[in-house]
């Protein structure tokens, strides 16, 4: 609540230059100087509250898919779901691809355990939504080359 | 002019986000908004952005409206593309049922978006085989380096090394004076009988 009506502030352009601090930017973020760990369900009821609220956008979309990648789990079935609702309210297909990748990605090396689970909990989902996944899609391997810098 | 660029420059980190908002709200694209009131100052643009007319769609890595494939930050700052009529076209089939997009229109709003998949990020490159034949070249470079030393440079060596008659003198006074005793020469001389331990 407090997190909306401030990035509905931001939005709004009535915060001044100066009086941003950028400790307020953080506050929807994680808590880097919090001592309280936080347990995986809080976690997963943390992103999944992110995901389905109603006005999400662009902006947080990416920020919590980001901050999701950077955590060091693979993102619940529920989360999952969330996430992809709410690629499905921004009508942006390619941001839903594109999380499931990460999802394969964040499997790390045990992929072939874990993936399937997900694409099991997750493919009612998928079904409804209409979204393929990147091995339907033939994104598990790499389609096209990118010319490399040096080699230019 | 450069102190003042710098220090908005700074202090845009922590207004980064704001000013990107505003500017997307704003002008619905790419440009940084220069009204005063986002920027607090005398309405100069602060950081000259590169992005065209891609959509900025989040904060990105650093909060600058780049565009970089990386596993650790998936969704980049901005989109890879710039808006055609085709992509826009695509974009208003995407606001209706997905399951009408075929896979093809599928990829291709995906490339609208990114540049690479994870696949292609993580492909191999092969750098590896110029790696290891570089560092192979050099150490056989080093190797003709010391053949050419030891042909042209250095002396011959002295007779009390190679003449065999002198080094087994040598090793005899060294046994007579038992030098290094412990774990040297004469440690491996059996004094009793005379004669090399083995």
């Amino acid at each position: 609540m407090i997190r909306n009506a401030f990035s509905r502030a931001l939005v709004a352009g009535r915060a001044g230059f100066l009086q941003v601090a950028p400790q307020s930017a953080s506050v929807a973020g994680c808590r880097h100087m919090s001592k309280v760990a936080e347990s995986d369900e809080q976690l997963t009821a943390r992103y999944v509250q992110y995901f389905e609220s109603k006005d999400i956008d662009h902006w947080w979309l990416s920020k919590h898919i980001n901050d999701l990648a950077g955590t060091d789990a693979v993102p619940e079935p529920d989360i999952i779901k969330a996430c992809l609702h709410a690629c499905r309210r921004l009508n942006d297909i390619a941001m839903a691809v594109r999380f499931m990748e990460i999802v394969h990605f964040k499997c790390g090396n045990r992929v072939k355990e874990i993936y399937p689970y997900v694409l099991q909990e997750v493919g009612p989902t998928l079904n409804e939504l209409g979204i393929p996944t990147p091995e339907e899609l033939g994104m598990d391997k790499p389609q096209l080359a990118l010319e490399d810098v040096y080699d230019m | 002019m450069e102190h003042a660029s710098e220090f908005v420059t700074m202090a845009s980190f922590a207004v980064g986000s704001v000013v990107r908002r505003c500017g997307r709200l704003a002008g619905g694209a790419a440009r940084l908004s220069t009204s005063a009131r986002a920027l607090g100052g005398d309405g100069m643009p602060a950081i000259i952005e590169r992005h065209g007319k891609r959509e900025v769609i989040g904060y990105g890595y650093n909060g600058q409206p780049n565009y970089i494939d990386r596993v650790d930050y998936p969704i980049p700052a901005v989109r890879f593309k710039e808006e055609t009529p085709q992509i826009k076209a695509l974009r208003e089939k995407e606001k209706g049922d997905w399951k009408n997009l075929t896979k093809e229109e599928v990829q291709e709003l995906y490339r609208a978006t990114f540049c690479r998949t994870f696949a292609e990020i993580q492909a191999p490159t092969g750098e590896w085989k110029l790696a290891l034949g570089g560092t192979l070249i050099a150490c056989s470079l080093a190797i003709w380096v010391y053949i050419w030393m030891k042909l042209f440079v250095y002396d011959k060596m002295p007779a009390t090394i190679t003449d065999p008659q002198r080094v087994e003198a040598q090793v005899q006074r060294m046994i007579d004076l038992r030098m290094n005793p412990v774990q040297g020469v004469a440690s491996n001389w059996d004094y009793e009988k005379g004669q090399w331990k083995n």
